[in-house]
């Protein structure tokens, strides 16, 4: 956990890094994806992402679900999409796939909801790098630190942390308690059991949100300007080293890929 | 010097109109165990957050008269800089930790003191070994029990090295194994005599073992008394009970049997005490050998040789190895339950249960975690679906019933997650959309004036108080008609006043003809309310009975991690009082309808 950034690099070095490392590195290759159209491009990227992630994070459950059905699945399902609603006026023509009485689907369609669903799946391996990797609490910790962020922030977001899995079961007991009153049907009733909810869970939350802000400033939070900070989240030279190859690797995939034809 | 005074003292909240406390008054030396005591509205815990200067800091309040802790005014004085004082535990656990770890939250104080790290580390250590929760310093909050939670609440307290520590109902939202884990904690930071405490807490059969000195506030926030708790509680239990003040459990036992002749002088406060002031003294003249069981009209049968199965599947009942419904369960406000068998994911949480539920009956629910209780209650009330032929309520089974609120009514622990409209006539109304208008109207004002809510029929319901919103949550369960009411640990979490005002609409309507079931882990409750009680461990029934059968085998309730309630603690196998054998629950004591 928290501790975590402070051992030494082991085979899984990922967790090791400074969290805003992991954030800042890919983060070049995540924006000019965006501009890129072609098949090899984002597909060598996501090559690459999945080659750091499977070297240097742990291998959870959570992180293999992620890996090897997430990721294919939004491969799919965006390359199905798309090419179903692809604008058919302004492609070739020439190969086809299907055709079911009148309608065609042509193999530029395919090509293009591939790429896009290429496109994503890579920008969303780069930034599982950092997201399988790093907690919320040392996130939190290094903007901070090296950020600088006002640590009232900071740590009131670590405490927002734990809010998570309270609202989610207390979402599970609203929607238990409002289904008992009984229901109307459809996706319109649906749509107003939505709001329905969100009454009762912010009523809870905010009343949740002031207890935690009592207790805090119970304890002597905010009493200095700054505090003790027992868990350092350092930048070391590894987190160079690895910004430096990743943006290098970047730069050379992209030089090699040359997806833009200028 | 004092460490802590309190000068008439006098608050009154942003929109209130009534100063609460108006007037309160006292000191706390250091090591001092201090426990303060009134009735509901007396401003107790609005008084606690003055002492480390929340209010008037953090929460908007007009506050007269002074606190003055180890020298600093609290109204003119930094919270952060208080609270190097003043070390606070609140009622609820998970309101107060905010990080990852055990160790990450206990060093959270002092590390906004800007303590050096072997300082953060050495006091947290310290803390943390106090309150037993050294080992468990790895984990995460999360994976402690509520008690485990409320120990590293007062761990983390405690790590502030503040001389001053306030409790503010810190066994509220915790289960029997909890209370016993915090009162045990407490009493053993009391020990030491480093700490000053102040305590507020309704459980006084526990907490009246270490406290050195209580201050009572009367219904208006004045300081009534202040003395050693003993001197206070002895001699003025009788116009403390009047005041609304809670009393240790033996206490009022005594009391009442002082009205059928007993002397019990002075008055015992422990169950130890009564125990023992019962054993020095004979029967009075005019209270029966037999008296309990008399009183009550219940004869406490053995329990033991139907403890290891169900009530309901001895043989001598023949209707229940039938699997269709028995005749007789038909009457609407019976529910039946046949060979239930509820899985959750791959685990079974209820294994094979079978009960009959009679009509009007007050039955309790209880067991340790994970028993199932609430799986049974949900699977009786609908909430979660029972297979076919397993539920039946007023003689059809649930799966064909409808319209199952006219049926059977769900009462959830958080009253504001049933709130599904924006007034509190159209919450009322939402249950009775099926019917013409002109019959609605009627229902809705009866329900209205049944529950007090008359003059609030316009308001949101989430504007509403904390009882009124029980209140209407009860309302809108009842308003189609159902004869039967299912209540989901309906006291945890609230005040004991609050806990007492639900407890006596529950009576009420039960007295009415309504069938009611309870979950809950309040032992005391059961026993004083419940006419059976179905114990449940493991996912089956180990016990199902009268209330005070079931609580007659010691033996059971130690196995499934229950408490004794107090009176049988201090009453079971008396030498010379066989009267008093048997009796858990106060008002079935001899000079109770006095």
């Amino acid at each position: 956990m928290s501790a975590s950034a402070a051992q030494p690099a082991s085979t899984h070095f990922l967790h090791g890094l400074n969290p805003l490392a992991k954030l800042l590195a890919p983060l070049p290759a995540m924006l000019l994806l965006i501009f890129v159209r072609d098949l090899a491009t984002p597909l060598a990227f996501l090559v690459l992402a999945y080659a750091v992630l499977l070297v240097g994070a742990r291998l959870t459950v959570r992180t293999a679900v992620m890996l090897l059905l997430v990721v294919p699945a939004l491969i799919v399902i965006m390359t199905v999409g798309f090419s179903l609603w692809t604008d058919t006026a302004g492609i070739a023509h020439d190969v086809v796939v299907l055709r079911i009485g009148g309608w065609t689907l042509y193999g530029a369609a395919v090509l293009i909801g591939l790429a896009t669903g290429l496109r994503l799946a890579a920008i969303v391996a780069l930034a599982l790098i950092a997201g399988l990797t790093t907690t919320g609490q040392d996130l939190a910790r290094s903007l901070v630190q090296q950020l600088r962020v006002p640590y009232r922030v900071g740590y009131t977001a670590i405490a927002a942390f734990r809010f998570v899995p309270r609202f989610r079961r207390e979402l599970e007991v609203i929607r238990q308690a409002h289904r008992v009153r009984g229901q109307a049907r459809g996706p319109l009733a649906a749509l107003g059991r939505g709001f329905g909810y969100m009454v009762p869970l912010l009523a809870g939350a905010i009343r949740h949100a002031e207890r935690v802000a009592l207790a805090m400033d119970a304890r002597a939070f905010g009493a200095y300007p700054d505090r003790t900070e027992r868990h350092e989240v350092p930048v070391r030279a590894r987190d160079t080293v690895f910004v430096v190859l990743l943006l290098a690797a970047s730069a050379a995939l992209f030089a090699v890929f040359w997806p833009w034809g200028l | 010097m004092p460490l802590l005074r309190v000068q008439d003292l006098a608050v009154r909240h942003d929109g209130e109109t009534v100063f609460a406390p108006a007037g309160a008054s006292f000191t706390v030396r250091p090591g001092e165990v201090v426990l303060l005591l009134g009735p509901s509205g007396s401003g107790k815990s609005t008084l606690a957050l003055t002492l480390n200067g929340l209010i008037p800091h953090d929460i908007e309040a007009e506050v007269s008269g002074s606190v003055t802790v180890d020298g600093m005014d609290a109204a003119s004085t930094p919270v952060a800089r208080l609270a190097t004082r003043v070390g606070m535990v609140f009622q609820d656990p998970d309101a107060q930790l905010v990080t990852g770890t055990v160790l990450d939250e206990v060093a959270f104080g002092p590390e906004n003191l800007r303590l050096p790290v072997s300082e953060v580390l050495q006091r947290s250590e310290d803390a943390l070994r106090r309150v037993g929760l050294w080992e468990r310093r790895a984990d995460s909050p999360d994976a402690l029990s509520g008690g485990g939670r409320q120990r590293l609440a007062i761990a983390a307290a405690l790590a502030l090295g503040s001389p001053l520590l306030v409790v503010d109902e810190p066994t509220a939202n915790l289960d029997p194994r909890g209370v016993d884990e915090v009162f045990a904690t407490l009493a053993e930071i009391v020990k030491t005599g480093d700490r000053a405490v102040v305590l507020i807490e309704h459980n006084l059969d526990q907490a009246i073992g270490f406290v050195d000195r209580v201050v009572v506030m009367d219904a208006a926030g004045r300081t009534i008394a202040d003395g050693p708790a003993a001197d206070i509680l002895r001699t003025r239990a009788a116009e403390l009970h009047e005041l609304g003040v809670w009393l240790p459990t033996a206490a009022l036992a005594a009391l009442r049997l002082r009205r059928a002749g007993y002397a019990l002088d002075p008055l015992p406060l422990t169950p130890a005490e009564l125990r023992a002031a019962l054993e020095g003294e004979r029967r009075p003249p005019g209270v029966s050998t037999r008296f309990a069981h008399g009183a009550t009209g219940v004869d406490i049968p053995p329990l033991a040789p139907r403890a290891a199965q169900p009530r309901v599947a001895t043989p001598r009942q023949p209707h229940v190895v039938s699997t269709r419904f028995a005749r007789g369960a038909t009457a609407t406000g019976a529910v039946t339950v046949r060979h239930l068998t509820l899985h959750r994911g791959t685990t079974a949480v209820l294994r094979d249960v079978s009960l009959d539920i009679r009509p009007g009956e007050f039955v309790a629910v209880v067991g340790p975690n994970g028993a199932g209780k609430t799986s049974l209650l949900q699977a009786l009330a609908g909430v979660v679906r029972a297979p076919r032929g397993t539920v039946s309520v007023g003689g059809v089974d649930l799966r064909r019933i409808r319209d199952l609120t006219s049926r059977i009514g769900f009462v959830f622990q958080n009253p504001e997650h049933q709130f599904v409209t924006h007034t509190v006539r159209d919450e009322l109304a939402y249950g009775l959309r099926h019917l013409p208008a002109d019959e609605t109207d009627a229902r809705i004002d009866d329900v209205l004036r049944r529950f007090g809510l008359e003059d609030r029929a316009d308001v949101h319901p989430f504007l509403l108080s904390g009882g009124q919103k029980r209140r209407l949550s009860v309302g809108t369960a009842l308003v189609a008609g159902a004869p039967v009411l299912a209540l989901d640990e309906p006291t945890f979490g609230q005040d004991r006043a609050r806990a007492d005002e639900l407890l006596g609409l529950l009576t009420d309507l039960n007295r009415d003809g309504t069938t009611i079931i309870i979950v809950t882990h309040d032992m005391q409750l059961v026993v004083e309310h419940a006419s059976r009680t179905i114990l449940l461990d493991e996912g089956r029934v180990l016990a199902d009975g009268p209330t005070p059968t079931v609580f007659a085998d010691d033996a059971l309730i130690a196995r499934t991690g229950l408490r004794p309630p107090p009176l049988r603690a201090a009453l079971r196998g008396l030498a010379r009082h066989p009267e008093l054998d048997g009796v858990v629950r106060l008002s079935d004591l001899p000079g109770a309808h006095a």
